[in-house]
Parts: structure tokens; sequence; C-alpha cells
């Protein structure tokens, strides 16, 4: 009976990643060839462009400080004051900006850098839950480290 | 959104950016249990379990101290919290993260068990909860795509998102609400830290009906 080998596979726990793996290639695979079918769609809500001239480059998105930025937004009501410091730079890195052309290259080169083109595009709650899961990871692998040494 | 029947009414929406939280009958019925769950693993004791001997009429309680379930009980609870998150969030992006967390927090609690056969059951349900964030976030990018926007409100009733998409989203979905079967494998019930499990079931059911109100929705 192919019911009984089934259940017979699903049975023993280590065969379980491999039936999911078969999944995941099986619609990847299905997918693969349905991509033509899919349209991509140009005018996204989180648009991006780059100036390859300015100092902050690839970090730079214009506009002024404590003013509004074109910054499109899925609700715009919902956030008033969109974009009001995205274009503000402490003095010191006015000044290393003003005086390098390499200032955005260590803007985006450090983790805050990351955050920050996440935050760029309105998310804020992204940032907040994606370092969450990066710290229960921590905790979960300091939890298991500490618990071996007592042993 | 709300005039498709699987949502009911609207009872709330919090603004929150591009964020929108809502309430609906549906959801709303959701988070209710996720807080009555929370506030179970939060005061609840830990089992205490009888070893009975055999060949004799004498048995023995196991001693479960409260420093030993501390653990579990706070990933129980952090577990819980994703489960509303992802129970209540208007934006798919968001949904897919709250599933890795939920994932990861139940590793976690399958992990704070000592016994080696639970540990191995738990790293092979970290290597499906792995490979699960795969479908789950190319399901998000797929959607953002092909329609540009990730928000469910925006979405719902415009039969915009290809099927590829959905049909990833629910193999994520999968992935990382597979672990009540490495539970009844192997055997967590009856390892120590018993309540805490029930935390793992409950956050894969709702995880499951949350993804399915999402699909039909979008």
């Amino acid at each position: 009976m192919i019911i009984r080998r089934i259940s017979g596979i699903l049975s023993n726990f280590t065969n379980l990643s491999r039936v999911y793996a078969i999944l995941v290639i099986i619609v990847v695979l299905a997918g693969i060839a349905g991509i033509p079918s899919l349209d991509y769609k140009g005018d996204r809500l989180y648009p991006k462009t780059i100036d390859r001239n300015s100092p902050l480059d690839p970090y730079d998105r214009g506009g002024i400080p404590f003013e509004s930025t074109g910054i499109l937004a899925e609700y715009p009501g919902n956030s008033p004051y969109l974009g009001y410091i995205t274009a503000y730079l402490t003095p010191l890195s006015l000044a290393l900006a003003s005086a390098t052309p390499h200032m955005g290259t260590t803007i985006v080169a450090h983790p805050g850098g990351i955050i920050d083109e996440i935050l760029y595009a309105t998310r804020g709650l992204d940032t907040v839950v994606e370092t969450t899961i990066l710290f229960v990871g921590f905790a979960v692998a300091a939890y298991l480290f500490r618990r071996r040494e007592d042993e | 959104m709300f005039d498709l029947n699987i949502e009911g009414a609207e009872l709330f929406a919090l603004p929150f950016g591009d964020i929108v939280p809502y309430f609906s009958i549906y959801s709303a019925t959701l988070a209710a249990f996720v807080l009555i769950f929370i506030l179970i693993s939060a005061f609840d004791h830990p089992e205490r379990q009888l070893n009975i001997i055999f060949g004799g009429d004498a048995y023995y309680e196991k001693e479960i101290k409260e420093d030993d379930t501390r653990f579990s009980r706070f990933m129980a609870i952090a577990c819980g919290f994703a489960t509303l998150g992802a129970v209540l969030t208007g934006d798919i992006f968001n949904f897919t993260l709250f599933a890795v967390l939920v994932g990861i927090t139940n590793i976690a609690i399958v992990a704070s068990a000592g016994n080696r056969h639970v540990l191995n059951a738990a790293f092979q349900y970290g290597i499906v909860a792995m490979i699960a964030t795969v479908p789950l976030f190319g399901a998000a990018a797929i959607i953002l795509a092909t329609t540009g926007t990730l928000s469910i409100w925006t979405l719902a009733g415009m039969g915009a998102v290809p099927l590829l998409a959905k049909a990833l989203l629910i193999l994520g979905v999968m992935g990382e609400g597979i672990a009540p079967l490495y539970i009844g494998k192997a055997e967590i019930i009856r390892a120590q830290g018993a309540p805490f499990v029930l935390m793992i079931h409950f956050s894969s059911l709702l995880l499951f009906l949350r993804v399915t109100e999402i699909v039909l929705v979008i």
C-alpha cells in the first residue's frame, strides 16, 4: 500500500527535512517554468535612484533636512512627517562629505547603513522584527553554550 | 477588504506608517486566543512528572526547579508575541518576518529540553525552518515585484498575486509550522518543561489559519 509506505517514510523524523526539500524543489522548478508569465511592475512603491557624482553615492537621497523629501508611501496620510530627517547629516559627516568623495561608501559599509537603507523605504517595523530575530538567535546560542559549560 | 467573506467586519485598524495592523472579526478572534495562551505560558507552573517504579508500588516526583524553566517560559512568551504580530499585521513581508520569528522561538523552546534525542529533533527542525525562509521571503519578493506593493489592504480582492507566490508562501509557512510533527515524533511532550511545548502547537496552528486568510484575501 502506498499510504503505508508514505507514513513509513514520515515516521522517521530525520526524513522530514528531505521530504520538505523535495517539496520546495518541485514548487521552485514549476516556478522557474512559470517565470516568463510573470510581469515585472516597474512603478513600484519604493523606488531608488543613484547619483554617481554625489559624494554620498550610493546613499544620497536628496532633499532638505527637516523638510519633506520626495519619498513615496503606501498611505501618505499615515506618516505626515515622512522624510523629514532623511537628508540630515551630523556636522562631522557633513564636513567629511564635503572633503572626500567616499562618505556614502563609508555609511553603506557598516550595519547601521544597511538598517538605514531599510528605514529609508519607510518600513520601520521591518527593522525592529529583523533585529529581534537576530537577538533571539543570539539568546538561543548563548543559552545552549552556557548550559554545556555547567554540566 | 472587509467586504470579503473570510474577514468579517472591520473592528479596528492602527495607522502605523506603511504597515497597518488590523482587527477584523477573524483576526480579532485569533488575537484573543493568542493573548489567552500568552497568559497561560506566563503564569503556568511547570508540569511535575511522576516516575513509577515497576515491580513495586513506589513512585517519585521529578523535581523541576523554577530556574530550569525560565528560558523556555521566556521563549514561549516571545513565541506568543511573535504569533500575535503575525496574526495582526497588514503587510506580507512583516508576516513572513513574524513567521520566521515564530520558527526560531519554537527551536528555542524545543532546545531547552536537555535530552539528546530531543535536541536531535530540534536540530532537524532547525534545518527545515532554515530552508523555509527561502520560499517565505521569495514569496514576498515575487509579490513586491509583480504588484509593486506588499500591503494586504491594497492587494485585497485584486487577484493580482501570481499563483507561484501563494504556493511559496504556503510552503514557507509549512516549513516554519512543521514543529508539531517533530514534537509528536520525538515525544517532547513527556520531556521537562512540558507546558511550554503547548505554545509550539498553538503558534503553528495560528500561522496556518492566518496564511489561509492571507492567501484567500490577496
